[in-house]
């Protein structure tokens, strides 16, 4: 009975069902060991491949702060330039591709199949097609819907005034990154902060998921700068430098205007100069400003801070006579006698003339290099390096701009002819700007201002140093030589119509590499200040190599001043003070 | 032999009677239809409110893009007028034109005043007037 029992229960049928239930039950607990390795043991990685799968994540490049003039005119801004990339990987012919994306862009076909060409024997996932195009031109190449080749936006820097402002705006390379000038200086407040843009995105790139979790950290744009500069002046001065390098045949012509009572640099510019768009040089120029960065000597423009040091000392006054000034000085006996012996000391005026007695005016006036020697040989020891160092010789002006000189001073007590030299303008070397700032002191009656560029960063006003330098009444004194220079001295070709000028002249032999003086190549500079009662503007004049027919600062500099400060004056709105009754 | 009472072939007849089914009532079929109501109209609110945000979604998008496009062509825009206005680009052109710049600063005596230069009056050409008013 009992077997016949189980052997009812093990009949087929029944079989198939416990077989079933069996195998149920494992399929079950096999998926639900599946469905807890998946949800609890893996979970986080599995989550996290999801997550990678369809959340894409975009870098956001903040927008370059713009540079602007004292107009609020842009010097510099940036847009948004369309870049071309291919996935190597993905092109189906990279040889058609390349010809296509240079017909459509007018990019180089043999750059562009060589670059593909390296990149699919390097296996490199990515390559550069054409950065920062214009986005109608890359707009053709996306509508030509080319597998494998993509866009995407990139800030492109561009430069409105492009030569004209090169020199003190500078440049950013490719990427961004200032390399030169007031681009350098001031990046890391113009460049930003970059954002990031979390987003899900469906297969294959398809269009973003609404309502999906998106996370986005804004990018933050860099500060606008506003400079002191005053783009027509600065064109004005660019085309005024241009037209005595074309008229006297100079290597080089530089030009800073500056406004002796805030420091504001209001142009700052020369040529041959580079073109910040192409990132060239031009009409062999380098992308260095010599303003700054250029150190020279400074020759008869230095006479300023010989007499200065003579009159603040109280070793002479205007009308102190000094006695037979002649066209030649011996400061080492014998020293004139032959240009072929080694001894040093001989320093002449450059043209011939009796000896006489002459005033300190009459000697600063017709710029008498043996009238300033025998001035300052009646110093105190030390004053001429004392002063030098006061209008800022020696060191950097702090200007907000890479690279400056600081200038040399070198006025050794055990060298004989070290003071005669600096009192002239020799053995001392000065930058334009510094030589400007100096010049400035004198004109803002004895207080030297940092000169600087930028006035405002993001909003904040920039504060500048300034310091006393020599007395107010000195520097009374030095404005009234100043315009005897101008108006009866070497710089006549330095007036300026309706206005009083006053401004001396510099003619300086270059030094050559073996310690001597060349005779035929000059610097031939000038710097000035109007209105000369209360002057508003200084401008300094550097022309380096002029032809030598006009290499005196009174024949070649001088005439580039006077266009520069004409148009400053008109810019700033100044009022005519020399009207002719 | 006994003798047995014959069983009835045939069920006796006693009328018509109500023979219970499997339930005597009708199935209360309300809160049925009503969660099945409720159920449906919150899957379509839900469906019809998830497809109007993501409408309102897309229309965000189109606007932002938009937006993005207009800062694109004001940078181009704001590019062309520093382009156009720059000295670079009106100096030479003035020049083709004919324009020449003032020989020198010429300053003008307005009749009836006194020639005191205590007022100064600048013009955009570059020309200033004096007198005294």
């Amino acid at each position: 009975m009992a077997a016949l029992k189980a052997a009812r229960r093990l009949d087929p049928p029944r079989l198939r069902i416990i077989g079933l239930a069996v195998l149920m039950s494992a399929v079950w607990i096999g998926m639900g060991f599946r469905l807890f390795t998946v949800q609890v043991v893996h979970a986080a990685e599995y989550t996290q491949q999801g997550i990678d799968q369809r959340v894409r994540e975009e870098k956001l490049q903040p927008t370059r702060g713009r540079i602007l003039d004292r107009n609020g005119d842009p010097l510099a801004l940036s847009i948004d330039g369309v870049t071309l990339y291919a996935v190597p990987q993905e092109l189906d012919d990279p040889v058609w591709v390349a010809q296509q994306v240079a017909i459509l862009t007018g990019a180089n076909v043999d750059r562009l199949r060589s670059g593909l060409a390296d990149a699919i024997a390097d296996g490199t996932g990515f390559v550069y097609l054409a950065r920062q195009l214009d986005p109608e031109v890359a707009q053709a190449v996306i509508d030509a819907d080319i597998g494998g080749v993509y866009s995407v936006k990139e800030p492109k820097r561009m430069y409105p005034t492009g030569q004209v402002g090169a020199q003190v705006v500078g440049v950013a390379d490719i990427d961004g990154n200032g390399l030169e000038g007031l681009e350098r200086v001031y990046d890391d407040v113009l460049v930003g902060t970059a954002g990031r843009l979390l987003y899900e995105r469906g297969a294959r790139g398809g269009p973003n998921i609404p309502q999906g979790p998106v996370e986005k950290i804004p990018a933050i744009p860099g500060d606008d700068l506003v400079t002191t500069i005053d783009t027509p002046l600065q064109f004005a001065a660019t085309e005024a430098c241009q037209k005595a390098v074309d008229t006297t045949g100079a290597a080089s012509c530089w030009v800073v205007a500056y406004q002796p009572e805030t420091g504001e640099i209001l142009a700052l510019t020369g040529v041959p100069s580079y073109d910040p768009v192409a990132r060239t040089v031009v009409g062999g120029g380098t992308f260095s400003n010599a303003v700054v960065r250029e150190q020279y000597e400074p020759g008869s423009t230095q006479k300023l801070i010989t007499l200065a040091a003579a009159l603040e000392t109280g070793a002479v006054d205007l009308d102190t006579v000094i006695g037979n000034v002649g066209d030649k000085i011996e400061i080492n006996e014998g020293a004139c006698r032959s240009d072929d012996d080694d001894i040093r000391g001989c320093f002449g005026d450059s043209e011939k003339h009796e000896t006489r007695d002459m005033t300190v005016q009459e000697i600063f006036t017709r710029s008498s290099n043996v009238g300033t020697i025998k001035i300052a040989s009646l110093l105190p020891e030390g004053a001429i390096d004392l002063y030098m160092q006061r209008f800022g010789y020696g060191r950097p002006t702090g200007v907000d701009f890479n690279g400056e000189a600081s200038g040399q001073i070198s006025v050794d007590p055990s060298c004989s002819t070290c003071l005669a030299s600096a009192a002239i303008g020799y053995s001392v070397a000065v930058t334009p700007l510094q030589l400007a700032a100096a010049y400035g002191a004198v004109a803002n009656d004895g207080v030297w201002v940092e000169p600087h560029l930028v006035s405002d960063v993001g909003g904040d006003r920039v504060d500048v140093e300034s310091k006393q330098v020599i007395s107010e009444n000195t520097a009374r004194v030095l404005r009234i030589l100043l315009e005897k220079v101008v108006e009866e001295g070497t710089g006549t070709e330095a007036q300026v119509s309706g206005y009083t000028v006053g401004g001396k002249t510099g003619t300086s032999s270059k030094l050559l590499p073996d310690g001597t003086y060349a005779d035929d190549d000059n610097i031939a500079s000038f710097v000035g200040m109007a209105p000369i009662d209360d002057p508003k503007v200084v401008v300094a004049v550097v022309l380096d190599s002029p032809d030598f027919s006009l290499r005196f600062g009174g024949l070649a500099a001088a005439p580039v001043f006077s266009e520069v400060m004409q148009t400053a004056l008109q810019r700033m709105g100044v009022t005519p003070d020399a009207v002719p009754g | 032999m006994t003798a047995r009472p014959l069983r009835s072939a045939q069920p006796v007849r006693t009328g018509f009677r109500v023979v219970g089914g499997r339930s005597s009532r009708r199935p209360n079929v309300g809160p049925f239809v009503a969660f099945t109501i409720v159920v449906v109209a919150s899957m379509l609110g839900i469906v019809l409110a998830r497809t109007s945000l993501d409408a309102g979604a897309f229309e965000l998008a189109d606007i932002g893009r938009r937006i993005a496009e207009e800062q694109e062509r004001s940078q181009l825009l704001q590019l062309e007028v520093a382009e156009l206005s720059s000295p670079t680009r009106i100096g030479p052109l003035a020049e083709e034109l004919g324009l020449v710049y003032p020989e020198e600063r010429q300053v003008l005596f307005v009749e009836g005043l006194d020639d005191t230069p205590d007022l100064m009056v600048e013009s955009d050409a570059g020309v200033a007037m004096g007198g005294q008013p």
